[in-house]
């Protein structure tokens, strides 16, 4: 049986995927028709393909999640929100030093008195006293900020489902703080936000992942092990 | 059975038994219990986009009964499934308890209450059992008396019940370790003056300048009253003393029996007066110890829910890591669901499902 492999199917994580393996020496056939999801990696020393299927980044994780892939590149942020107990189910094989992105908690730049989760906690807990209402965190990740949170004790705080442009929610009154990913902290600093020195929830970056779950076998194997130490040797040199 | 043995009883001494549907609006229990909540539940969405959850317990929506027929006193009894996202066990399991609301007496609700749980498991036959009780009442009594600032009062009681929890904040109010966060000069000389106004004023400049509303969150006045309280703060420490009296308080445990004894001499011993703690214990050593000989009081025994005000207890049965009921003080949750004014507010949650297990 052939090894499959998951890459993202469009932008930059994507440019970077193929860039990558034409750097490590493989050949990688695109699909020959536009409407294709499916193309095929050669160049392995024991004459194998891989097939390589084209997917969403966020549909990545799942599909290694439930084995029926055996690798993928995508963002570990997409592969932890998506993936309770991430490590269990996938193995984070090699950072590919692209697709950077910290997954932050940010809040006002006028909220001064407020630079830790220590503080958010003091915040998050007089809040329903003294306006009302919780503390609302605008985001898309739910899991890595209800996982954060509750690292630092903090329970009392709702979250506000974001599907884009989370750092303007504070400026429109939708939410008091965000939790988001930044690469330079541009827009969140144009947005007049700033993120809690102990804020940083996970620093992402494109990683190669194999499933836990799917099965390999000797022939996958040897594919797989020789696809990340190709990968691995063009990581190291950049 | 058992479930029925336990609903007989509390119809017997009075409880009214509100009608409690499976299926819950979520938000209630979310806005009491937080965020968090919701990776312990089973959420779902009405058409109409509202959140509704399966009944995740009973306390909730029985003072939400309570709220809605009026609000003088009762006491209710509840009885049926619960739903939680469990993984070591079944996701659906049965639970039944007792509520207490608006009994001015506190002490006598308290004692009343911890009966009423000893009776119920008698009456289902699950007789060897252990009591062990706490009250976050007597530990913020002690921080007024050693005249902790409010701040670090609020952080502490936070952290109470969670001994790990409680030890670093401990340890943070009493680091000399400085967070040097630097401050716009404005902001920096109206809070070396104390300037309250000015303060205000350069907060609201800023948050304007920064396109953020300035009534929809946190406003400037609530933000300078923090900046102020932290900044006075910065110069005081928890000194060793008074952490070293916080700390032995912490540790007290041991029979119930003797908990007034031990509570008095440690409050002599620090010099300091805890009298209305020493008659809480007595009261309900007095209304109690009979019942449960084998009685143990332990200090740092609470609940980190911020609704949680006074008494907490767990009932044991030997040989068994779990308890088989849960019970306490919670005075804030009524007002959390919209009542106008406190309502005092005890009872207790029974885990049926343990009670079957080897009964």
């Amino acid at each position: 049986m052939t090894l499959s492999l998951a890459i993202p199917s469009k932008g930059r994580l994507k440019e970077k995927a193929v860039a990558l393996f034409d750097a490590a020496g493989f050949t990688l056939q695109l699909p020959e028709d536009a409407r294709s999801y499916q193309g095929s990696l050669s160049g392995l020393s024991n004459g194998s393909a891989v097939d390589i299927l084209f997917l969403s980044a966020s549909e990545i994780a799942r599909e290694l999640v439930s084995g029926s892939v055996h690798a993928g590149i995508t963002g570990e942020d997409l592969a932890r929100e998506t993936t309770p107990n991430a490590d269990e189910h996938l193995e984070f094989s090699l950072k590919l030093g692209f697709g950077h992105a910290d997954v932050v908690i940010a809040v006002p730049n006028a909220w001064y008195d407020v630079n830790t989760m220590a503080d958010l906690d003091d915040i998050a807990a007089e809040f329903r006293s003294r306006h009302g209402r919780r503390l609302r965190i605008a985001t898309k990740y739910w899991n890595l900020t209800q996982g954060h949170f509750a690292d630092h004790g903090i329970a009392l705080y709702r979250i506000v489902e974001s599907l884009g442009a989370t750092e303007a929610a504070p400026a429109a009154g939708q939410a008091d703080a965000i939790v988001d990913i930044t690469s330079t902290g541009s827009t969140l600093r144009a947005n007049g936000l700033k993120i809690l020195s102990d804020g940083v929830i996970l620093k992402s970056e494109a990683n190669l992942m194999t499933s836990r779950n799917a099965d390999f076998d000797a022939s996958q194997q040897e594919s797989m092990l020789e696809i990340c130490d190709a990968l691995g040797q063009v990581v190291s040199k950049a | 059975m058992t479930l029925s043995t336990i609903t007989k009883h509390l119809q017997t001494i009075g409880c009214v038994f509100p009608d409690i549907a499976l299926l819950q609006p979520a938000d209630p229990f979310l806005d009491t219990t937080g965020e968090d909540l919701r990776r312990r539940i089973f959420i779902t969405q009405e058409n109409s986009g509202a959140l509704l959850c399966l009944r995740p317990e009973f306390t909730v929506p029985v003072c939400v009964a309570h709220l809605r027929n009026g609000n003088g006193s009762a006491r209710y009894g509840y009885g049926g499934s619960v739903f939680r996202q469990r993984d070591d066990d079944s996701s659906e399991f049965v639970q039944a308890g007792f509520e207490d609301f608006g009994e001015a007496d506190k002490n006598a609700a308290d004692i009343n209450c911890v009966k009423t749980a000893l009776d119920v498991l008698q009456a289902v036959g699950a007789s060897s059992s252990m009591l062990v009780l706490g009250n976050q009442s007597i530990f913020l009594d002690l921080l007024q008396a050693l005249d902790v600032p409010a701040a670090w009062r609020k952080k502490l009681i936070r952290s109470f019940g969670d001994p790990t929890r409680l030890a670093e904040t401990l340890a943070l109010i009493s680091s000399n370790e400085e967070d040097q966060v630097e401050l716009p000069s404005k902001i920096l000389s109206a809070l070396k003056s104390s300037d309250g106004a000015q303060l205000t004023e350069e907060l609201q400049r800023l948050m304007r300048e920064d396109g953020l509303p300035l009534s929809a969150g946190r406003t400037p006045s609530a933000i300078a009253e923090r900046l102020m309280e932290q900044h006075q703060l910065q110069s005081i420490r928890l000194g060793e003393e008074k952490r070293e009296v916080l700390e032995t308080y912490l540790k007290l445990e041991g029979p119930l029996e003797r908990a007034a004894e031990a509570l008095a001499d440690f409050a002599e011993r620090s010099g300091i007066d805890l009298a209305s703690g020493v008659s809480t214990l007595e009261a309900l050593i007095e209304g109690v110890s009979d019942l449960s000989p084998d009685a143990r009081f332990k200090a740092n025994f609470g609940r980190r829910l911020d609704y949680y005000t006074g008494l907490v207890f767990e009932i044991y049965r030997d040989g068994l890591e779990k308890p088989l009921i849960g019970g306490g003080r919670y005075d804030r949750l009524l007002t959390l669901l919209g009542a106008e004014k406190e309502i005092p507010a005890v009872g207790f949650a029974i885990w049926v499902d343990r009670l079957e297990v080897n009964a």
